[in-house]
């Protein structure tokens, strides 16, 4: 077996516990780590997909947008936390 | 009202990564035939660069580097680039965006023209999209009323 599919599809269980805690985690805090934490994994898989097939030089440039929005996102989500006040 | 943020190090970090993330979003859309990508993606990419110098510098701040007024005229000035070398071609001879037509204007071959041309439409969608996403994030973060229109409604109602 390929050895970049193994360890695709390791990141993809360990998604599940980072939504377990998006989705049940107490308070705001946790659901935007957990967000930012499966937006980085999203990030790897992306790039161990280029490696199976072969064109990472496309997917790395895929990724780099994900990541630099995913890093967009979670300072607005706190930037927001912060005007409400509600921190 | 987004003012600026305390904390040194969302403001350095995001003054150090605009550059870079505009740099990027450039290549995108030059690079758009040979990788992922293109006129609107790289448009997403250098709207969400101002997006972020919004959010980390306030409003004041980033209302001298990219105003409403300037993100209207820049995404007109998008789609006249778009249409107007569509209408080109169709003052060239051929169909609507057939860039084709262009290679005697261009003096070069066809193919070399076709290139050409869809260059020149990604970089006016990319404009275009980029002031538009700009004005979205603008018009929702301030709710359309701007500080010194407060100021004017203040006047008004007295």
């Amino acid at each position: 077996m390929n050895i970049f599919l193994l360890f695709g599809m390791g990141l993809f269980a360990l998604v599940f516990l980072c939504l377990y805690r998006a989705v049940f985690g107490p308070g705001v805090l946790n659901r935007i780590a957990a967000i930012s934490a499966i937006g980085t994994k999203t990030l790897v898989i992306l790039l161990l997909m280029g490696f199976i097939y072969n064109r990472v030089e496309m997917f790395v440039d895929i990724s780099m947008v994900y990541a630099l929005l995913n890093f967009i996102g979670t300072i607005t989500a706190a930037k927001y936390l912060e005007m409400k006040g509600e921190l | 009202m987004i003012s600026i943020s305390d904390d040194i190090i969302t403001r350095t970090v995001s003054r150090v990564l605009v550059p870079f993330i505009q740099i990027y979003a450039l290549y995108v859309i030059m690079h758009g035939h040979h990788s992922p990508g293109g006129g609107f993606q790289g448009g997403v990419i250098l709207g969400a660069s101002f997006i972020l110098y919004l959010i980390t510098h306030g409003l004041e701040d980033a209302k001298e580097r990219m105003s409403e007024l300037k993100a209207g005229l820049l995404s007109s000035f998008g789609l006249l680039i778009y249409s107007g070398i569509g209408l080109l071609c169709i003052i060239k001879g051929s169909n609507y965006l057939d860039y084709g037509g262009l290679s005697t204007l261009l003096n070069v071959i066809p193919a070399q023209a076709r290139s050409l041309g869809i260059l020149g439409i990604e970089i006016g969608v990319g404009i275009a999209v980029m002031a538009v996403m700009f004005s979205v994030f603008f018009d929702i973060s301030t709710g359309g009323i701007l500080p010194e229109d407060e100021e004017d409604l203040e006047v008004n109602n007295r």
